[in-house]
């Protein structure tokens, strides 16, 4: 058979762990309790024993037999709480409250003792009461005994255990109604995260648990729950958004193919063309389909990944300086004024290989589209923010203001950046690569010139740390 | 030359295999790692070409296991995994060349063979020399004809990878990954006006051109 729920939560067994811990501590108190009174109990009563045992003898050494005789017979006739016996040196009881000593021993001098005291109450019933008493020896040989009556200091302590084992009880019964209580809170607190989680298990990452604004661990839960939602819902949204892309834009390359293959089968049946050249074609319509699936999935990757991986400190002028080595032949073939100016000695971190690839598609673009006679400007500086800027500014151009924003959009449809000025599917893979370095891409107007109004493309990345 | 292949796929496998029996080379296939290790085993190959995903071993494992048996037979890795990481690990396996999928068969054969040569010219080399074409590596001076020939650290680093691979093709990206040491595409053939400055310090009055274009593949220093 299986516990009611409230019964197997986490609280719950804490509570009876606790519980349990408790009632030790309680009992080994009470117990410490018990014993100091019933102690005292006994210490009192000894007192009072050995003081009247004083008296008696101070008695006794003033008057000697007869005296002490007197005054036992004086002190057990009235109401006292002591019980007293005076023995001749043979044993033989003299006088006092009782007939015989409980103390049967007639050797040591003192001698302590526990016995019971056989009473009759005035309606006939006879009580049997716990004592403790002392027999000493008189100077002339005599035995005198003094007896306490412990009974009502041992109901006392009889009380005291009663009240023991009722505050336990009680501890029990509250400690488990306490338990009960917290752990159905804390079952109430939890069935809204599991709620959640489930809903979650089942598809829908849209829920979201509910933070009562407590701040406690359960809000921190909460709020770390949907945060975790939240990712996973942004980036498997991005996982469908770039499926879409890559859908979208790979159905009219591939459209244009599956024609130009189908014209060529149709006119090498009719033995009009020679289908090498259009096999030829055919071959370079696919590198550029794999080319721009490539680009699409690299883009995909980065979105999806979020943060570049592999990220390393270097110096951000080194690596243009190598794309620059690698570009600036292209830029003089094709009668282009390119020039640098490279901030030395900075540092910053980031993946080298996917920044010196979004560097070279800025950098390719711009003499791609900037007219001959135009000119190339790259920059790498540190802003007074901090951050880190590679720029390139061209005579291109341009892009309308309109468009620009477009470019920098989370997941830009190639279709439409392809069809911009200037810009070709490099610039979406330029932003996912900023924005996987918690940077972003700057589209400005250039400086002007014969070209156009020109372009400025500023890679901005965080300072280290 | 005999290449095995170590592909699950086997109809790229028959289609690899037709294309270096076509550039003359003799191929055995396996369609996985424990038949590529049993292959190796029982007869020698110039080259490995492998496929990083497969049944049973996947190629990174199959490698490791061929390399801890001390077999030092280059290996080309085939795969459709193209992330750096994917890529050093392969190489940290004891891989020789990453090569990702879709790839096209000019840019295969050519890395076979790279592979290859790299392979018999293992012994430490202070001059090159490829015809007429001299490099002296340690004073970094490069003569044709006992006519010097000033170059660029860049250039130097070009045509000594051409003439270490003189004879074969070598493709741009082969270029790119290792006289740049980049990995990805450059959207414009930026290697195209490296090679033609270079071919103009070395080839310009003299009759025969030797840095030769190789339509479809790449480039080719012949002798």
């Amino acid at each position: 058979m299986r516990l009611p729920r409230v019964l197997r939560t986490t609280p719950f067994r804490l509570t009876l762990l606790f519980l349990a811990l408790f009632a030790a501590a309680a009992c080994a108190f009470l117990a410490y309790i018990y014993l100091a009174t019933a102690g005292e109990v006994t210490r009192r009563a000894d007192s009072q024993v050995k003081a009247e045992m004083r008296s008696l003898e101070a008695v006794y050494a003033r008057g000697g037999f007869a005296a002490l005789n007197q005054a036992v017979i004086e002190r057990s006739s009235s109401d006292h709480v002591l019980v007293y016996l005076l023995m001749d040196p043979a044993g033989h009881p003299v006088s006092g409250s009782i007939g015989v000593s409980p103390v049967k021993h007639r050797d040591r001098d003192e001698v302590w003792a526990s016995f019971t005291l056989t009473e009759t109450n005035p309606d006939g019933a006879v009580v049997r009461l716990p004592a403790r008493g002392l027999q000493e020896k008189m100077p002339g040989g005599e035995f005198m005994f003094v007896g306490a009556d412990v009974g009502e200091a041992e109901g006392f302590v009889v009380r005291i255990l009663r009240a023991i084992w009722g505050a336990g009880a009680l501890i029990i019964v509250l400690g488990l109604a306490g338990g009960i209580v917290v752990s159905r809170d804390v079952n109430r607190s939890m069935a809204s995260l599991i709620d959640v989680i489930d809903a979650a298990r089942g598809g829908d990452l849209g829920a979201r648990a509910k933070v009562r604004g407590a701040g406690d661990e359960y809000d921190e839960l909460a709020s770390g729950l949907n945060d975790m939602l939240e990712r996973l819902e942004r980036s498997i949204g991005g996982l469908r958004h770039a499926g879409d892309a890559i859908a979208h834009d790979l159905r009219s390359p591939l459209t244009r193919l599956r024609a130009r293959l189908e014209a060529a089968m149709i006119e090498a049946d009719a033995g009009r063309a020679d289908p090498k050249a259009a096999l030829h074609q055919a071959l370079e319509d696919a590198d550029g389909v794999l080319r721009t699936f490539s680009a699409v999935l690299a883009i995909a990757r980065l979105e999806a990944a979020g943060v570049a991986p592999g990220q390393a400190l270097f110096d951000p002028g080194l690596l243009a300086a190598d794309i620059i080595e690698l570009y600036e032949p292209l830029a003089e073939e094709k009668g282009l004024d390119f020039r640098a100016e490279l901030t030395p000695s900075l540092s910053m971190k980031g993946n080298r290989e996917f920044l010196a690839q979004a560097l070279s598609n800025i950098l390719d673009n711009a003499i791609k589209y900037t007219p001959t006679g135009g000119a190339v400007m790259l920059r790498v500086r540190r802003r007074s923010s901090g951050d880190i800027e590679m720029s390139v500014t061209d005579t291109g151009p341009g892009i309308d203001a309109a468009d620009r924003e477009r470019v920098i959009e989370r997941f830009v449809r190639l279709e439409h950046s392809r069809s911009l000025p200037g810009v070709g599917l490099g610039l979406s893979l330029v932003a996912a690569v900023a924005r996987s370095h918690h940077g972003h891409l700057e589209l400005d107007e250039g400086p002007g010139g014969a070209g156009g109004p020109g372009l400025r493309v500023a890679l901005v990345l965080p300072k280290v740390g | 030359m005999r290449v095995l292949i170590v592909e699950d796929d086997l109809e790229a496998a028959a289609a690899m295999t037709r294309g270096l029996a076509e550039a003359g080379h003799d191929c055995r296939t396996a369609a996985d790692g424990e038949l590529g290790l049993a292959a190796t085993a029982s007869e020698p190959f110039d080259v490995l070409v492998v496929d990083r995903m497969m049944p049973r071993l996947d190629g990174v494992s199959m490698v490791e296991r061929l390399r801890a048996s001390g077999d030092q037979t280059p290996v080309l890795f085939l795969s459709a995994l193209g992330e750096i990481n994917d890529r050093v690990s392969g190489l940290k396996a004891g891989g020789d060349d990453y090569l990702v999928k879709p790839y096209a068969f000019a840019e295969l054969i050519a890395r076979i063979e790279a592979l290859a040569r790299r392979r018999e010219t293992g012994s430490v080399q202070t001059v090159l020399k490829v015809g007429d074409l001299e490099m002296d590596l340690l004073g970094r001076e490069v003569r044709r004809a006992g006519q010097e020939i000033d170059l660029q650290p860049r250039e130097f680093q070009l045509l000594e990878f051409l003439m270490r691979n003189a004879g074969q093709s070598v493709t741009r990206t082969m270029l790119l990954e290792k006289v740049w040491e980049y990995h990805f595409d450059p959207q414009t053939n930026v290697i195209d006006v490296h090679i033609s400055r270079l071919r103009a310090k070395i080839d310009k009055g003299f009759d025969r051109a030797m840095l030769q274009t190789v339509r479809g593949a790449g480039y080719r220093l012949e002798a």
